[in-house]
């Protein structure tokens, strides 16, 4: 089943559902490279909440995202990991370093929105 | 009763046929040896409140477990149990039931402090008094070394059932100590909106390593926490694998999306940490937990501002 990409905004939304195939992942990352030009986005976020499983594809998908988009000039925050998945992935040296991540849809949008100072809240 | 029974449950003995089966090949029980038991039954039927006293007035002289001799009800359910254990020494039915009794006999003895070798001696004081018996009532002494030897081999069925039970209930005190410790010393609290502090004190194992990153990962998600003060103040020495369970929490934290500053690095840790090669270089850290919590402040925006700077802190608004 395809992954869905919302739009609001300058905001590109994926929302993945339980269980992703290897092919969902692929098809997402051409997608979201695909609709980063069309719409002129600025952020992409990446709603994992509704997995309990982060494989080792998953995440170096979530990662190639991550820089495919950097590359087309927006931003990616991985949002709602869950306290299980996050655990096993630390197990396997699964960390997503250097991408940005929250806890959930809010809290990854408000870190990403430019802040009145010029940065966004994510340049710590 | 059912208190009685979950405990029975849970001893580390299984209570099924083939258990029982083993443990009597074990002490090489046979057919044999219960005929020659049931010649017995009537010599400490006769005999049995005398045995009885002298277990348990040797284990009062021995001083070892005043738990026991300290309540009358439990002193008397303990010879109740006794007597019942003489009888059924003798019927000779080694079934189910009887290791039943024997468990919830050596529990009893477990919760009044008779530990191992207590029990050991005043059991051996019990087998002498039968030996002894045996010897007088039964003319042949061949034939009465062989019925006390089949009676020992009962005896010793029995002590492995005890003692395996007395060992297992002690493992399960530790264990629960343990967990005790482990629950206490591993707080997460919250000091402002979005901000924790995970004190860390003691030694960390790999289980207890787990049980703080779950117990973390779950305050971060529930408290919607974007830093976290982790303090390890407490932690006497880190090595290698404690600096890398440490690195895992703060990398799970970091997924979760917060950002963990460590702070409380002895000068000891930190030099342990360089001579270790640790890389510790994704990880920022601070002094002492004010400057961790001071830093945390600013970068979640908020601002410290005393009320009145010439006259100190106001006591009231």
């Amino acid at each position: 089943m395809a992954i869905p990409i919302l739009k609001q905004g300058a905001v590109l939304i994926a929302s993945l559902q339980a269980a992703p195939t290897d092919r969902d992942l692929i098809q997402l990352k051409d997608e979201l490279a695909d609709k980063i030009g069309h719409f002129r986005s600025r952020i992409v976020a990446i709603d994992v909440s509704a997995l309990d499983v982060m494989d080792s594809f998953a995440t170096r998908t979530l990662r190639g995202i991550a820089h495919a988009t950097k590359l087309r000039g927006a931003n990616t925050v991985i949002v709602g990991i869950q306290p299980d998945v996050a655990f096993a992935m630390v197990q396997l040296g699964l960390t997503l370093d250097g991408i940005e991540t929250a806890l959930d849809l809010d809290e990854g949008l408000a870190r990403m929105r430019p802040q009145p100072d010029g940065g966004t809240s994510g340049d710590r | 009763m059912l208190d009685q029974q979950s405990r029975l449950q849970s001893s580390s003995i299984p209570l099924t046929e083939a258990e029982v089966d083993r443990r009597k090949r074990i002490v090489d029980l046979s057919g044999e040896d219960i005929s020659r038991i049931v010649t017995l039954r009537n010599m400490v039927a006769e005999q049995t409140d005398r045995y009885v006293d002298a277990f348990f007035r040797y284990l009062d002289d021995l001083g070892e477990a005043p738990a026991l001799f300290g309540k009358r009800e439990v002193l008397e359910e303990a010879k109740r149990r006794k007597r019942e254990h003489l009888a059924a020494m003798t019927a000779a039915q080694y079934d189910r039931g009887y290791v039943e009794q024997r468990i919830a006999l050596a529990l009893l003895y477990s919760r009044h402090g008779v530990s191992t070798p207590v029990f050991l001696g005043a059991f051996h004081q019990l087998l002498r008094a039968l030996g002894n018996d045996i010897m007088k009532s039964v003319k042949d002494p061949n034939d009465a070394f062989q019925r006390f030897m089949s009676l020992k081999k009962v005896a010793f069925f029995d002590i492995g059932i005890m003692t395996d039970v007395l060992i297992s209930e002690r493992e399960r005190t530790i264990n629960l100590q343990q967990d005790a410790i482990r629950e206490l010393s591993t707080p997460v609290l919250q000091v402002r909106e979005g901000l924790l502090i995970l004190p860390i004190i003691g030694m960390i194992d790999s289980q207890r390593a787990k049980q703080l990153t779950d117990g973390l990962l779950r305050s971060i998600r529930a408290n919607r926490a974007r830093m976290v003060v982790m303090d390890i103040t407490g932690v006497a020495a880190v090595d290698s694998k404690v600096a890398n369970h440490l690195i895992q929490t703060i990398a799970a934290a970091r997924l979760m999306g917060s950002t963990v500053i460590v702070t409380g690095l002895s000068a000891d840790v930190a030099q342990a940490l360089v001579a270790l090669g640790v890389d510790l270089g994704k990880i920022s850290t601070t002094g002492d937990l004010q400057g961790g919590l001071e830093e945390a402040e600013r970068m979640l925006g908020y601002r410290v501002v005393r009320g009145n700077e010439t006259t100190g802190p106001r006591l009231s608004a």
